[in-house]
């Protein structure tokens, strides 16, 4: 057992980070362990992470203590550089975290100066005076590296950004020279996000938190509003949408929806919102209430501009819509399926119910149709029956489905589908198809599996489905 | 709701008087009807004379009824009866609109999925059909109350297993309600149910009957299976009397016949698109080339 993580008080002491739990112990009898829970740790660097997205949506996790985030352009929502950067600076503070801050032009002197604890703000122009100053161990180089060139008697960035690169490059390896040059701002290293970036957002920032439902629906109609001009402009309508809910104690709650079809209305927006949070009602704590909300829209499709006409057609087109997404919103995607065809010989894969998509419900081209009849209700497992046959070959006579026993009057068939060996294998066997009406006047279809004299095991009975 | 319909419908007419002064023609004076009001009295006749005078001109066209299969495996002649009563209402009332078949989880694992291909071969198709799959039956009930709200549906099924306690005499009240409100018909399909109080208008047991024989131009070829054939016991209706009716669907002709009557109409016209069937005892064939379908008009734009 060895230290991985030390708070001040115990820094003061004098312990270290991978000494050992029992000669800490020995320095300081009364010393508090708590085992060390990366998980957790993660878990909170991705919450704090999800807090910051307050600032910019541009947030990247950096190993296991770091978050790169990319403030371009965001800066004047806050008053300036200065002003954010005290801003966060003091929210982090007071959610009692020890962070170390650093902003500047590059993502790689920025993890430098904070590295270094040089917490400040770098005004554009001093890049190299400041990383002159900088040690190497800040550059994020590998400890090889570092060993090499502390034996060289390079310790500081300033040391090896005269030198000539050609032999730094052959000595150390071309990781010294990308990591001076990203931090220089020579090289672009983009901020990989952790999360998708938004393709539009609208934020609203509250003097008084908000709790209630009914007054978050109304920001997030207010939202849409603000967004629909931006989609209008576009010609684009929006099919994901995110309401971001940021609570004053640093809590992130996202709300997510999808639309069955691109959307742009606000009031369509909002009534999705309605639902889902309906749905999630018991989940749903607003603690002492958001303080910001925003609306992002993550993915966009096209919007054909419908002209109104009197006749008001492609009214009830839009209803079904807002249908399928009220639904969905509120029991989950996929609760609403349409039936569609495939090119396939093999009944349960010639026939599928796929979650619905208005372009599904016109895609099964009539050329598809089979003409061979089949069963109304298709179980999604076929089940084993017991039957009897008057010759091998031939159909059932009787046979035992869930207990009960049928007689069998009539029979069509066999009707035989060979397995798709470019799927199942080629030693997959094919099935004998028959419709069958038992004395009752009910009609299954059986299939019996497998051929008579070929394999290890006898043909066996399958229930597949039931006609009308 | 029903006054924002009835408006639409007067509003409709209005717009066929001024359709017909622009074209020069001399109109009546008085609002034509709307179209749905063909179906007399707000009743959809299965074009079964003695089966559609025992329930006053036929299915009620708004408004909950209920088909009752007694047994699971009754479950496909049940489910068989609803969708062809929800597509005549389709075809005839409002062709543009899909029907939606509620299905809660439960039902679904034990009587089968809908089958697009079975769809097809019973004369639906699967684009006119939109299924729901919700896992509770409270969660059935709220969609099959949101779906009434809408004006996207042209028929409603909801299908539920057994007599859960939680759809009793109070929600199906509701549900019948909403669903006159909305000028909409509503099915419960009930599996494997007990008879029980409720509020349909209308209660049917559906039971499977042995079908006729497969018609092969003017002839019937044995020990073949032939069009679904449907036993109908009228349970609860406003004439007293319980009866029971065979009716067979003709998924060609997308219409009902009296068990036996189909022979009438079904000689002569053939149906190009359905091949015979292979006898039990005889090689499989293959396909014609070239099929020509024999949708009606409403069918063939929907798909």
């Amino acid at each position: 057992m060895r230290i991985s993580a030390l708070d001040e008080l115990a820094e003061r002491v004098g312990l270290r980070v991978g000494q050992g739990i029992a000669e800490a112990r020995a320095c300081l009898p009364e010393l508090d362990v708590i085992e060390a829970e990366p998980a957790a740790d993660a878990k909170l660097l991705a919450s704090l992470a999800d807090w910051c997205g307050r600032y910019t949506p541009l947030v990247a996790l950096h190993g296991d203590n770091a978050l790169f985030l990319d403030v371009t352009g965001c800066c004047h929502l806050f008053g300036g550089e200065r002003a954010l950067f005290d801003d966060l600076a003091a929210r982090l503070f007071h959610m009692g975290f020890e962070a170390r801050l650093a902003l500047s032009a590059t993502p790689g002197l920025s993890y430098a100066m904070a590295l270094a604890s040089r917490q400040q703000v770098l005004p554009t122009g001093e890049e190299a005076t400041m990383l002159r100053g900088l040690p190497l161990s800040a550059l994020r180089l590998e400890a090889a590296t570092l060993d090499g060139l502390a034996q060289a008697g390079l310790k500081r960035a300033g040391d090896i950004m005269d030198l000539p690169r050609a032999p730094l490059a052959r000595r150390f390896g071309p990781d010294v020279l990308t990591r001076l040059d990203q931090a220089l701002g020579r090289e672009g290293e983009p901020v990989s996000p952790r999360l998708p970036v938004a393709a539009l957002s609208a934020e609203r920032q509250l003097a008084e938190p908000v709790t209630g439902e009914d007054d978050i629906l109304a920001l997030a109609t207010h939202l849409g509003g603000n967004l629909e001009e931006t989609l209008t402009q576009r010609g684009l309508g929006g099919l994901n949408f995110v309401l971001t809910l940021y609570r004053v104690d640093g809590k992130v709650v996202s709300i997510t929806i999808r639309a069955p079809a691109p959307m742009k209305a606000a009031a369509r927006i909002a009534a999705l919102f309605r639902e889902r949070l309906a749905a999630i009602h018991d989940d749903f704590d607003a603690g002492y209430g958001f303080e910001t909300v925003r609306l992002s829209v993550l993915a966009t499709g096209p919007l054909d501009p419908v002209q109104p006409d009197f006749a008001s057609a492609g009214r009830s087109d839009l209803s079904l819509d807002d249908f399928v997404g009220k639904v969905e919103a509120r029991l989950g995607s996929g609760v609403v399926r349409v039936p569609v065809l495939n090119e396939s010989h093999i009944p349960e894969r010639a026939s599928a119910l796929a979650p619905f998509n208005r372009d599904l419900m016109d895609a099964s081209p009539v050329s598809n149709w089979p003409a061979r009849l089949r069963p109304m209700r298709l179980f999604a497992h076929p089940e084993p029956v017991e039957a009897i046959a008057e010759v091998p070959e031939g159909p059932p006579i009787t046979f035992r489905w869930r207990r009960t026993f049928h007689r069998v009057s009539r029979a069509e068939g066999p009707e035989r589908i060979e397995a798709e060996w470019w799927i199942d294998g080629e030693a997959a066997s094919p099935r004998d198809y028959f419709r069958i009406e038992d004395q009752g006047g009910r009609r299954f279809w059986l299939y019996r599996q497998g051929l008579y004299g070929v394999g290890a095991l006898p043909p066996r009975w399958f229930m597949h489905g039931v006609f009308a | 709701m029903a006054n924002a319909a009835l408006a639409k419908a007067n509003l409709h007419a209005l717009r066929q008087v001024v359709a017909a002064i622009e074209e020069g023609r001399q109109h009546t004076g008085k609002l034509d009807e709307q179209p749905a009001a063909h179906a007399a009295a707000g009743r959809l006749a299965l074009g079964i004379e003695a089966f559609d005078g025992r329930l006053e001109g036929g299915l009620p066209i708004t408004g909950l009824c209920e088909l009752r299969a007694a047994l699971t495996m009754d479950a496909g002649a049940a489910t068989g009866f609803a969708l062809a009563l929800s597509s005549l209402v389709q075809e005839r009332l409002r062709p543009e609109r899909p029907i939606l078949w509620i299905s809660e989880r439960e039902a679904g694992r034990e009587a089968g999925l809908a089958h697009a291909a079975g769809l097809v071969s019973f004369g639906i198709s699967p684009s006119s059909l939109i299924t729901a799959h919700p896992r509770r039956i409270e969660e059935a009930l709220w969609v099959a109350e949101s779906a009434l709200q809408t004006e996207a549906f042209s028929a409603v099924v909801l299908e539920v297993r057994g007599n859960p306690a939680k759809f009793g005499l109070t929600e199906s009240r509701r549900l019948h309600l909403k669903a006159r409100e909305a000028r909409l018909p509503l099915l419960l399909l009930r599996q494997a149910g007990e008879e029980e109080a409720s509020s349909a208008q209308l209660r049917f047991c559906v039971e499977a009957a042995p079908a006729g024989l497969r018609r092969i131009g003017r002839y019937s070829a044995p020990g073949t299976i032939g069009h679904p054939a449907f036993r109908i016991t009228v349970e609860k209706s406003r004439n007293p009397a319980p009866f029971a009716f065979v009716m067979e669907w003709n998924a060609d002709d997308r219409q009902f016949y009296a068990a036996g009557q189909d022979a009438i109409h079904a000689s002569g016209a053939a149906h190009p698109h359905r091949s015979p069937a292979a006898p039990a005892d005889g090689p499989d064939r293959a396909d014609p080339m070239g099929r020509v379908l024999a949708f009606n008009g409403a069918f063939s734009r929907a798909s």
